[in-house]
């Protein structure tokens, strides 16, 4: 296949055909674009949601002048930062409903953008250490499958038939009672996801610009006529802001105070080593904190935890939170002890005062922001860009994000799944 | 950031205290100070606690995009 013909479609035949063409067969995953003077729409942020918008509305809704404005790089943000986990097992319906929506489009997203984003079910294990977590975790996976989703509770005797590597009999402090699994949770390769809907977009002629900090909106008449960027002034029809992690700044930016506030939250990973941790584990434990542990593909283990616990933008991990969620890992398997940390990261959270998303029309009619995903916004990228897209497209929110409109803290419709109240840091 | 000043016990680690809320604008209604958060990058204004020292209630000043202290001061207490 020479330059300028068709982007190949990813396939075993395909392998053969490359092969055979020799090196210059495979380009790169998306064409550069350059930026045009109007868009019908432009998405800012080439994150995981900000890309899927832009992918369903040209898929879904044939679009065809819409750019992705990015910052800095495409997946520099959240995307790339977070501990790769998807699952659905919520309390709250309307959570649950939007959720698994979620977890039904990663089983086929691959097939769907002709990418392997490797999604792995190998199940996620909620561990209870008294009888009142029991009782808990009861109530939550009774609540899941009412609403047809997959969750089983495991006593001690099936938790360790499912997860060997957890040593359930060896005396603790707070013994291992059970857990709540869900198995169809598991893991997606979030760089994967990124470059996937990036190339699909691109594909489906979506510009996808880098390097493109927007710094300010333009109205007039009432609806938001454009965005200044640092290269110049585009016209958009409408606008997305989907940039989680700023969107507070975006708020001030648009003169709008959000209820939300910006937190770190921390991840790790060790050096790789053989298949020992067979699921993803997550180990709430009294009085400490939370650790959440699994292995990647590679073979090191991703462990991460509980929020830094105040505002900050500067991605920059506190050592206090880091040694308690090493404390946790090494609690909860011994066996990882000597292993030696490689990588150690923070990305920053829209934390929203109820713990749960902000889907909804940003001041102008036409400004829409889809945001405040909390430290939960990975496992939420397919059905958020479906949903968020729809919402764009056809000015009507879908039923499934209607429950995440702004005006619910007012109302006091609040989706707050965890019961902290207006504390992200307890969420 | 890794440590507060607090006006009765001195620098501490960061991990001795607790973060309680960011502060809406000043002359906010009751909604806004519950739920609404003033977010600009180079300033936060936040309620604190010297949990696992003296309990004192503080004030914090901070620059949430560089990390940098700018003031602490007990509730209460005005500016010097």
């Amino acid at each position: 296949m020479r330059a300028g013909g068709p982007r190949p479609r990813y396939s075993a035949l395909a392998l053969l055909r490359a092969r055979l063409a020799g090196p210059g067969y495979w380009r790169p995953l998306w064409r550069g674009a350059r930026l045009k003077d109007a868009y019908e729409v432009v998405v800012v942020g080439a994150g995981g949601h900000g890309l899927a918008t832009a992918f369903h509305l040209a898929r879904d809704h044939g679009l065809k002048r819409v750019a992705v404005l990015e910052k800095r790089l495409v997946g520099y943000g959240n995307v790339g930062r977070n501990t790769t986990i998807v699952r659905s097992n919520y309390l709250l319906p309307e959570n649950q409903h939007f959720y698994e929506d979620a977890l039904r489009r990663w089983e086929s997203l691959s097939r769907d953008l002709n990418y392997n984003v490797m999604y792995s079910p190998r199940g996620v294990v909620d561990l209870a250490l008294s009888d009142g977590e029991m009782c808990d975790l009861a109530r939550r996976g009774n609540a899941m499958r009412l609403a047809g989703i997959d969750g089983e509770l495991f006593d001690r005797a099936a938790l360790k038939r499912f997860a060997p590597e957890l040593d359930t009999a060896r005396p603790r402090r707070f013994p291992i009672q059970g857990a709540l699994v869900q198995r169809r949770g598991g893991t997606v390769r979030h760089d994967a996801v990124a470059w996937g809907y990036a190339r699909a977009a691109a594909a489906l002629g979506v510009d996808i610009i880098e390097d493109c900090e927007v710094t300010g909106v333009r109205a007039a008449g009432g609806l938001a006529s454009g965005v200044e960027t640092t290269r110049g002034y585009v016209r958009a029809e409408r606008i997305v802001f989907a940039t989680a992690g700023h969107t507070g700044a975006i708020g001030t930016l648009l003169g709008v105070a959000l209820p939300i506030e910006t937190h770190l939250l921390q991840a790790m990973v060790t050096e790789p080593v053989k298949p020992l941790v067979n699921t993803v584990l997550v180990y709430v434990y009294p009085g400490h904190g939370e650790t959440y542990i699994l292995q990647s593909d590679r073979g090191g283990v991703v462990m991460g935890g509980f929020l830094d616990g105040f505002p900050s933008y500067t991605r920059e991990g506190q050592w206090f939170r880091l040694e308690n969620v090493v404390e946790g890992a090494v609690d909860l398997l011994p066996q990882i002890a000597s292993l030696r940390i490689l990588r150690h990261w923070a990305g920053t959270n829209d934390m929203t005062m109820d713990g749960s998303p902000i889907m909804d029309r940003l001041r102008y009619d036409n400004v829409f922001v889809n945001a405040g995903w909390c430290y939960g916004g990975f496992k939420t990228i397919p059905a958020s860009g479906a949903a968020c897209a729809r919402f764009v497209a056809t000015g009507t929110a879908p039923d499934l994000i209607r429950p995440y409109r702004l005006s619910r803290f007012a109302t006091g419709h609040l989706l707050d799944e965890r019961g902290g109240g207006p504390f992200p840091v307890r969420q | 950031m890794k440590r507060l000043d607090c006006p009765f016990c001195g620098p501490r680690e960061l991990e001795e205290f607790a973060f309680h809320k960011t502060l809406a604008e000043p002359g906010a209604g009751p909604f806004a100070a519950v739920y609404e958060r003033a977010n600009r990058v180079d300033l936060s204004v936040e309620h604190w606690q010297h949990l696992h020292g003296c309990r004192a209630w503080l004030l914090v000043r901070r620059n949430p995009g560089s990390g940098a202290v700018l003031e602490v001061r007990a509730l209460g207490k005005a500016a010097p």
